[in-house]
């Protein structure tokens, strides 16, 4: 059989939810039920497509597959648009399709009640859509416009309860914080459209300039378009300094939080890292600031996550967390590293938010202090939820150990600071999902609580969550560097560190030996620290006020701005508009006495035009 | 001052008066008078232009002959649509007619 | 520039006796606020140009004149006139505005027609019409004008059926 037989038919991937988007905004909102069918089937179909994607390729070395077709030509300059299907496409095609297809099914249950189901499908379609047509974009251009529709979707699912002030202020705060990442996206590419060679802006030949004709742009540009690109992936992936929009998005519907601000669109950004690498690497400035933004976020979102008692808002920073890992991976050199801490982050993650949203679907509530002991009446929730955590905080053999472990060896290679950083941020990982286990699902049953356990579509897409994320880190171990090789023939070998081991599985262990100490037997008292360091506390509950900065700094300010402007738009512009709006009706109401219905005053006019122009014509002789 | 201009200013001072009246009168009836007195002096211009023309012949008397059959026909029909105006409106006022107002 | 070196011949005296009674006539039928006076005065300038047809030595198209206009057309107006009220006549409003926007206009345009006529050179020719012209127009009409004299009387019946069926009254309307 050829062996791009299927990757022909890549296009199709991103064709069948967004066809299904299109039929559940035609239909409407009657639906109900069915429109939510039509969404999981699309799903379901995608899914079906890129596994046989990924198969054909795993058979083999099936060659990389690309498609392009001219979209604009203006002059010489030619825009392209295209997909190109690579291993490092496939993986992504599978994970999204699958968390996608999960999602959905198990929203089937978790949005049930909800008058919108069919809108909230097709945004989710919408969303599945462009995420499959950003990772198959072969250039930039479209990659971009793909960047920004996931923005969209995120902003219209966050906002989906828009009934909700906090809902409505976190869609704007999303939508808006990510901008600014954008802009600087935006600017990095019309850079890079300027300076390469030829104007192209497709993924192989911004490799090609890179690998063969090193020189062809300045270090200097070369870095400034790596950072304005990096500007990009901090806000898409929620990087300090603009994490702060993806805890507030947690106000969306918890099947949101788990395809978008978990597993698929806060990855576009570590996504869109690797696959402009290449720039990255021939600027050192650029790799050491993203490893240094991407340590500095993991152990800063570890702590903020230890002191929240919103259960979503804990797994919103360990997101920032884990993402933070990610970029740290790709800053020390480590691609595999970030692709597959990404791969596995995306099951356990979507895993832990789809089990989240199971017990807040039971209990009614969000807060941590206000459950406990529901282990046992949420057995399967309580079972795959506990295997997500131990995904998470690194305990071997779970895949959370395996792709933490790439990175930290990497990262102890590079810049051993660094390695130190991400090891104390893994312990705080660890001990602030123990935190949140045992005081979810430990101890004592709350009264008048009648949580139960979740119905079938909800608890099988966590089961097999549950079990990709205790089997899908052997994929890539230390003594077996499958995936690397698969995804970049030519990259660098894995080398096994017992060191890097020992060390990052002991702080898994240990994270969650103190948080068992603390929160179930009680050895260590729960208020210890707060009562020695109430400030220190209170500091990182509040997110090291980040927020309130972000609020004197910048909203303020611009909220400002924005009153002078809207006084000069109220005067000065609508008056332009108001006067030019009043002079044309005037006009139209002059020519329109002309057109008073009156035969005689059409012949005057026709006679006086006629002996205007004859004099016009005639006297051109006099002069 | 040949007789061809005589005739000629004759004809524009009879088109000139015959445009006022279908300028300026309401009555319908008087304004298709007013047409048909523009027609004349155009009838006039072939006729004195057959006679003392740069070739005369008698071909602009021919035409004058069409002309006049052509202003029969249009006086038969105007009568006609006015009359059914008027059944309408129980007017001829032509300033009534305002139909096409824009 | 104006040079009135007229001969006086019998042809001019005819002319300007005629031309004065046409002039006459139109002016009346403007100044009239009946609308019979109108169509009186208007036929006494039809009679006026069937003599001056008759002065131009074309003896069948004043004939024709008589017949059609001061016969035929002026009759037809007097019916349309008996057949509609014209109560209100006389007593309208004024348009001064029109009234003046129209003079002008059609002072300017016969301005310019005079201004044209007295600027053209006609060479000065006879006609080598015979005594006989109605039979050289006869002639004519049946050989070289015979299709477009077929289309003229294919129009006139169209005109008169077609007028036939829009003034007849019919049936179901009130």
């Amino acid at each position: 059989m050829d062996n791009t037989f299927f990757a022909e038919y890549a296009w199709l991937v991103p064709l069948f939810p967004f066809i299904a988007f299109a039929v559940l905004t035609a239909m409407g909102k009657g639906l109900k039920k069915t429109g939510a069918w039509i969404g999981t089937i699309a799903s379901f179909l995608s899914l079906v497509l890129s596994l046989c994607i990924a198969g054909e390729r795993l058979s083999g070395n099936a060659p990389d597959y690309g498609n392009q077709m001219d979209w604009i030509t203006i002059g010489k300059l030619k825009l392209v648009a295209g997909f190109e299907v690579t291993n490092l496409s496939t993986l992504m095609l599978v994970v999204v399709t699958l968390v996608a297809f999960l999602v959905n099914l198990y929203s089937q249950g978790y949005m049930k009640k909800d008058e919108r189901i069919s809108t909230f499908f097709a945004y989710v379609a919408l969303f599945t859509s462009s995420m499959l047509g950003l990772v198959l974009s072969d250039n930039l251009l479209t990659f971009y416009i793909f960047w920004e529709l996931v923005g969209v979707c995120s902003f219209l699912l966050v906002g989906f309860w828009y009934q909700k002030p906090e809902a409505k202020a976190a869609a704007k705060k999303a939508f808006i914080v990510t901008r600014i990442g954008d802009l600087g996206l935006l600017i990095g590419l019309l850079l890079l459209f300027w300076y390469m060679p030829g104007h192209a802006l497709d993924f192989t030949t911004l490799h090609n300039v890179y690998d063969t004709q090193s020189g062809a742009i300045s270090t200097g540009i070369t870095t400034l378009i790596a950072l304005l690109i990096f500007v990009g992936a901090v806000g898409k992936s929620g990087q300090f300094p603009l994490h702060v929009w993806l805890p507030d998005a947690m106000e969306g519907p918890t099947p949101i939080s788990a395809l978008i601000h978990a597993a698929t669109m806060v990855a576009a950004g570590v996504f869109l890292v690797v696959r402009t690498f290449d720039i990255f690497e021939a600027s050192q400035v650029a790799m050491n600031t993203v490893a240094i933004v991407g340590a500095f976020t993991a152990i800063f979102a570890a702590t903020i996550g230890l002191a929240q008692n919103d259960i979503k808002r804990i797994l919103a920073y360990s997101t920032v967390s884990q993402l933070g890992y990610m970029m740290l991976a790709l800053g020390v050199g480590s691609v595999t590293g970030a692709m597959f801490h990404l791969f596995t982050h995306a099951f356990f993650k979507a895993l832990l938010f789809l089990g989240a949203g199971s017990v807040i679907h039971s209990v009614h509530t969000q807060d941590i202090r206000e459950m406990g002991g529901l282990g046992r009446k949420m057995k399967i929730t309580a079972w795959t939820f506990g295997l997500g955590s131990l995904a998470l905080s690194g305990i071997p053999p779970f895949s959370g150990f395996w792709s933490k472990d790439a990175i930290l060896t990497a990262a102890l290679d590079k810049q051993p600071i660094l390695f130190v950083v991400a090891v104390i941020a893994a312990f705080f990982t660890a001990l602030y999902m123990a935190r949140l286990f045992f005081l979810v699902f430990a101890g004592k049953p709350r009264e008048g609580q009648h949580a139960k356990e979740s119905s079938s579509v909800m608890t099988i897409p966590l089961i097999v969550l549950a079990v990709l994320a205790t089997v899908s880190g052997f994929v890539e171990t230390p003594f077996n560097g499958w995936l690397g090789h698969w995804l970049f023939p030519e990259g660098a070998e894995h080398d096994a560190s017992g060191l890097v081991m020992v060390v990052s599985a002991a702080v898994g262990l240990l994270g969650l030996y103190i948080g068992w100490l603390t929160f179930v037997k009680g050895t260590i008292r729960r208020n210890a620290i707060s009562d020695r360091a109430p400030g220190l506390v209170t500091l990182v509950a509040r997110k090291y006020y980040i927020d309130e900065l972000y609020h004197v700094l910048f909203v303020r300010p611009l909220q400002g701005l924005g009153k002078v402007l809207d006084l000069f738009d109220d005067y000065v512009i609508d008056g332009v508009v108001r006067l030019t709006g009043h002079g044309a009706s005037a006009l139209g109401r002059l020519n329109s006495r002309l057109q008073g219905g009156q035969v005689q005053t059409y012949a005057l006019t026709a006679l006086i035009s006629i002996v205007i122009l004859v004099v016009a014509i005639a006297g051109r002789r006099f002069w | 001052m040949s007789m061809l201009s005589s005739y000629l200013t004759l004809a524009a001072v009879l088109f000139c008066i015959g445009l006022y009246g279908v300028l300026t009168k309401r009555n319908a009836i008087i304004v298709l008078l007013s047409i048909e007195l523009m027609l004349n002096a155009v009838n006039l211009n072939l006729i004195a232009f057959s006679k003392y023309g740069v070739q005369p012949s008698l071909a602009g008397q021919i035409f004058s002959l069409f002309t006049i059959s052509v202003a029969a026909a249009e006086a038969a029909v105007g009568i006609a649509v006015l009359i059914v105006l008027y059944r309408g409106r129980a007017s001829v006022n032509v300033d009534e007619f305002d139909e096409l107002r824009g | 520039m104006l040079n009135f070196n007229i001969d006086f011949t019998g042809e001019f005296v005819a002319f300007f006796l005629l031309s004065v009674c046409a002039i006459v006539g139109a002016v009346l039928a403007i100044n009239f606020t009946k609308v019979v006076h109108t169509a009186l005065s208007i036929a006494l300038t039809f009679v006026a140009l069937a003599g001056l047809y008759i002065v131009l030595e074309a003896e069948f198209i004043a004939f024709v004149q008589v017949l059609l206009y001061v016969g035929a057309i002026t009759i037809l107006m007097i019916f349309g006139i008996m057949m509609t009220k014209h109560d209100g006549e006389g007593t309208e409003p004024a348009r001064p505005l029109l009234e003046t926007l129209a003079a002008i206009g059609c002072l300017c345009l016969f301005g310019i027609l005079f201004y044209a006529i007295r600027n053209a050179n006609f060479p000065a020719q006879h006609a080598p019409f015979t005594d006989d012209n109605t039979r050289e127009i006869g002639k004519l009409l049946f050989t070289q004008y015979a299709i477009p004299f077929e289309l003229v009387s294919v129009l006139l019946t169209v005109a008169f059926i077609g007028s036939i069926a829009l003034a007849k009254r019919e049936v179901n309307t009130p």
